[in-house]
């Protein structure tokens, strides 16, 4: 019994070992920043990963499928280009081509979902290929050159309501929807089954193939939306953009808890505490004053802390239900005894 | 007579190298529970895949309530009514009881999933199971026994008319057993037709009305379970036929030195207590019904997985010491139970599967480099010796027939010569010739000196192979017996019944 209970508390600090870490970072950071503790440093925080939080819905699905997508940030650079040379060249108002943005987004990833289900393609390989040519096709329509996007379209990046920014409560906004659709739609659910186990799921008799095309598409669609986010807050297409948003998005879902065995990990709060994470080590990194590569190094070794704690957390849940229970023991036990009775009669 | 309610007219099916099933024809009435019995590999589970729509029949037609029906997806399966409890988990470790219950079926509003009622239908059923966990707990919070409650309420949720229980018993305790059999006769009286197969024998006079025994693919006998005695059963298992001998290889031959001494290997929740010895030149047969603990006895034993407890003591140069367990497979010759998973690698060749378990032996004197000229005459050798059909030893091992992977796999380990060998399930799925000719050089091996401990389902194989029994039940061994051991003998020991 007491080594149950001490297994418990070991237990309880892997599981929220994340949570404690973010409160010893805020409190590392708050003590030797003085600016980093405010109100108005937490709301920029929240403001430099809104975009990677609304692109990262979709990529946290078909991760939570056991699958991975890389080509998000060319998804987001290509749908917004086309997006922004129709706004500029072609002067399509811009409440056509936004819309449109996201359709192309959606288009785009059900073509990553053709070569995974139909084609059979590797998930890896097939988003890799596509991440360099969308890429390559993105540069091509732009002519690598920087569009910057109507004025009217930039003040959204900076619009606020008192001191919190608009995209930051469209970012929430959106997560809840994505949460809402990933725990209460037998869509979600089955997403979560063939992480679990696709055989399994198609035995229960879930369309693995048509639910895996779909999380594609979506994982398509969520790009380009944070794409345009992107686009509020930088106000032009530059020949660089979303280049690295795979890895970030990726390392946001780790961090957050979404395994990429698959089966496992939530948008809330999963995406969410990733994102915040992110943020605050790369503001707080900011105002102490380190490094600019610092950043990178320590959130390499975040991510690995975090896949760390993932695996102690599995070994830990192993045994603490051996301990609680064995039941094929105690099984072939009675078993004995009660052959035994009936061999004396 | 009442109308069957499912009624199956000549099923056939083959997988490559095996007819599987052989014109099956059963009945399942409604209110009844129709035991199937069959030792491993009868076809049990192939019947009941197909009736689940997971594999499709070859031949033969299935008719419900006298409407013939095809069941080509599980969804068909559930149409009509036909649930399945599947021997291995088949749950989502991560997610809620709940979710796996409803997984296929979720109750919802426009698309959004109603949890109050689909909670509210796992509770009535997990209720009616005598359990009462939350329906929002995760399954990997559950132990193995529970998981297998959660299994059989999953197939109980909604409109059934006939379930399938796959040896729904084997990590349940007896008190959750005894409410599975409460739920049985639930269900009986509800009409509902219930098909139950297992391995423990004396399950069947608790739960069975009907017995059918499945032989090599096809039904040799069905009986109302009052008219026939335990005996029966095994007999119709089994088979009355005396046994083919391929060679001579069961007379007791002389024992040589021990040569392998395991003391009371545990391993927690899987093996108790297992104590055994081995003599060179001895074929020492483990026989058990599946989930016995064979394979996992041999994955203990050689290192491939870990242990609680116990000692492996080998014999080397005459004397007996201790060994390591991480060092353990340096002792042992393994031939798995999956050659083309765990013993080979498809796409090399020939030579480079054989040279592969002991590439020290091929460095060449001069250079530190393998001596592929050795490696190719060794290899040739070797093909000779044990007449492995090929066209050259650079031939993909890939497009062999299964006899003679299994061949490279044996010439593999002659060429490293371990003392010890352990075989689990050595001629599945090899032809007859095939598997008489590794029999044989299983014989010959054994004569030359090495220990051998063969697992294998076959028991007729077994007996012509082995010259000492054990015999294994829920991960303990219960029984030992020497060469003259018959095949009801060793039944009886491994379905564990005491009605003799």
């Amino acid at each position: 019994m007491r080594k149950k209970q001490h297994l418990d508390v070991r237990y309880f600090i892997v599981s929220q070992g994340f949570v404690i870490a973010m409160v010893l970072f805020f409190i590392v950071f708050s003590i030797i920043a003085r600016n980093f503790m405010t109100l108005k440093n937490m709301v920029r925080i929240l403001h430099t990963i809104a975009p990677l939080l609304i692109l990262a819905p979709g990529l946290a699905l078909v991760i939570m499928e056991g699958k991975i997508d890389i080509s998000v940030g060319s998804i987001a650079f290509l749908s917004s280009g086309l997006g922004v040379m129709l706004m500029v060249h072609h002067n399509i108002p811009s409440y056509v081509a936004l819309p449109l943005i996201v359709v192309v987004g959606f288009i785009l990833g059900a073509l990553n979902g053709l070569l995974v289900v139909v084609l059979k393609i590797n998930p890896l390989i097939a988003t890799m290929g596509m991440m360099f040519a969308l890429r390559g096709v993105a540069l091509q329509l732009t002519n690598s050159m920087v569009l910057s996007i109507p004025k009217e379209l930039q003040r959204i990046g900076y619009a606020n309501i008192g001191t919190i920014y608009i995209d930051v409560i469209i970012a929430v906004i959106i997560l809840l929807l994505a949460h809402f659709f990933h725990v209460r739609t037998p869509f979600g659910r089955h997403i979560m089954a063939i992480g679990n186990g696709a055989n399994i799921a198609e035995q229960l008799g879930v369309k693995v193939p048509k639910v895996t095309f779909l999380a594609f598409a979506l994982s398509g669609f969520f790009a380009s939306l944070g794409g345009i986010f992107v686009l509020f807050q930088v106000g032009a297409v530059t020949p660089t953009m979303g280049q690295g948003y795979e890895f970030n998005a990726i390392a946001l879902c780790l961090i957050g808890g979404i395994s990429l065995m698959g089966g496992e990990g939530s948008i809330i709060p999963g995406l969410l505490l990733g994102g915040v994470t992110l943020g605050v080590i790369e503001n707080g990194l900011n105002m102490v004053g380190a490094s600019p590569y610092a950043y990178a190094f320590v959130k390499g070794g975040v991510i690995f802390i975090a896949m760390y704690a993932d695996s102690i957390k599995k070994v830990l849940r192993k045994t603490r239900i051996t301990i609680a229970e064995e039941p094929f023991a105690s099984a072939a036990g009675q078993d004995h005894k009660k052959l035994s009775v009936r061999s004396n009669k | 007579m009442i109308e069957p309610f499912l009624r199956t007219i000549g099923i056939s099916k083959s997988f490559p190298g095996v007819q599987a099933l052989k014109n099956v024809s059963i009945e399942a009435f409604p209110g009844e529970v129709l035991c199937i019995v069959g030792i491993n590999g009868a076809g049990k589970t192939t019947l009941m895949n197909i009736l689940g729509g997971i594999v499709k029949s070859d031949e033969g037609e299935i008719y419900i309530e006298g409407i013939p029906v095809e069941i080509s997806n599980p969804l068909d399966a559930e149409k009509y009514g036909i649930a399945f409890v599947h021997q291995e988990m088949g749950l989502f470790p991560t997610m809620s009881i709940v979710d796996n219950m409803c997984i296929s079926s979720f109750p919802n509003k426009l698309g959004i999933i109603d949890y109050k009622l689909a909670e509210e239908r796992c509770e009535s059923v997990l209720k009616r199971l005598g359990c009462d966990f939350h329906p929002r707990t995760k399954i990997h919070d559950l132990s193995p026994g529970d998981q297998q409650i959660v299994e059989i309420a999953r197939a109980l949720l909604g409109e059934r008319r006939l379930i399938i229980f796959d040896e729904p018993t084997s990590s349940l305790s007896s008190r959750e057993k005894t409410c599975l059999f409460e739920v049985l006769t639930l269900l009986k009286k509800e009409g509902i037709s219930i098909i139950f197969i297992t391995h423990l024998l004396h399950e069947i006079f608790e739960v069975g009305d009907r017995l059918i025994a499945f032989r090599n693919g096809e039904v040799v006998g069905g009986e109302m379970i009052k008219n026939i005695t335990y005996k029966d059963v095994i007999a119709l298992m089994i088979g009355t036929e005396e046994t083919r001998s391929f060679f001579g290889c069961r007379t007791p031959k002389v024992v040589g030195d021990l040569i392998l001494e395991v003391e009371n290997l545990s391993r927690r929740g899987v093996l108790y207590n297992i104590n055994f010895t081995l003599h060179k030149g001895e074929v020492l047969g483990l026989w058990g019904l599946l989930g016995s603990g064979r394979t996992e006895l041999e994955r203990a034993l050689v290192g491939l997985d870990p242990i609680d407890k116990g000692t492996i003591k080998i014999n080397h140069n005459g004397i007996l010491k201790t060994i390591r367990h991480r060092d353990a497979k340096k002792w042992f010759g393994i031939i798995t139970e999956n050659r083309r998973k765990d013993g080979l690698l498809l796409p090399m060749s020939v030579k480079t599967n054989i040279s592969l378990a002991d590439l020290r032996k091929l460095i060449s004197r001069v250079w530190p480099l393998i001596d592929t000229k050795l490696e190719t005459e060794l290899s040739k050798k070797l093909v000779n010796r044990l007449d492995i059909k090929i066209t050259s030893i650079e031939q993909q091992v890939a497009t062999l027939s299964g006899g003679n992977q299994q061949k490279v796999i044996l010439a593999r380990w002659l060429l490293s010569n371990p003392p010890i060998y352990i075989m689990d399930e050595p001629t599945r799925g090899l032809s007859v010739e095939a598997k008489s000719e590794v029999d044989r050089i299983i014989g010959e091996l054994a004569e030359s000196g090495a220990a051998i401990l063969v697992i294998s389902s076959d028991i007729d194989e077994l007996i012509n192979l082995s010259s000492r029994y054990l015999v294994m039940r829920r991960g303990r061994i219960v029984a030992e017996f020497q060469a003259e051991a018959s095949k009801s003998d060793l039944m009886a020991a491994a379905a564990g019944g005491n009605h003799e």
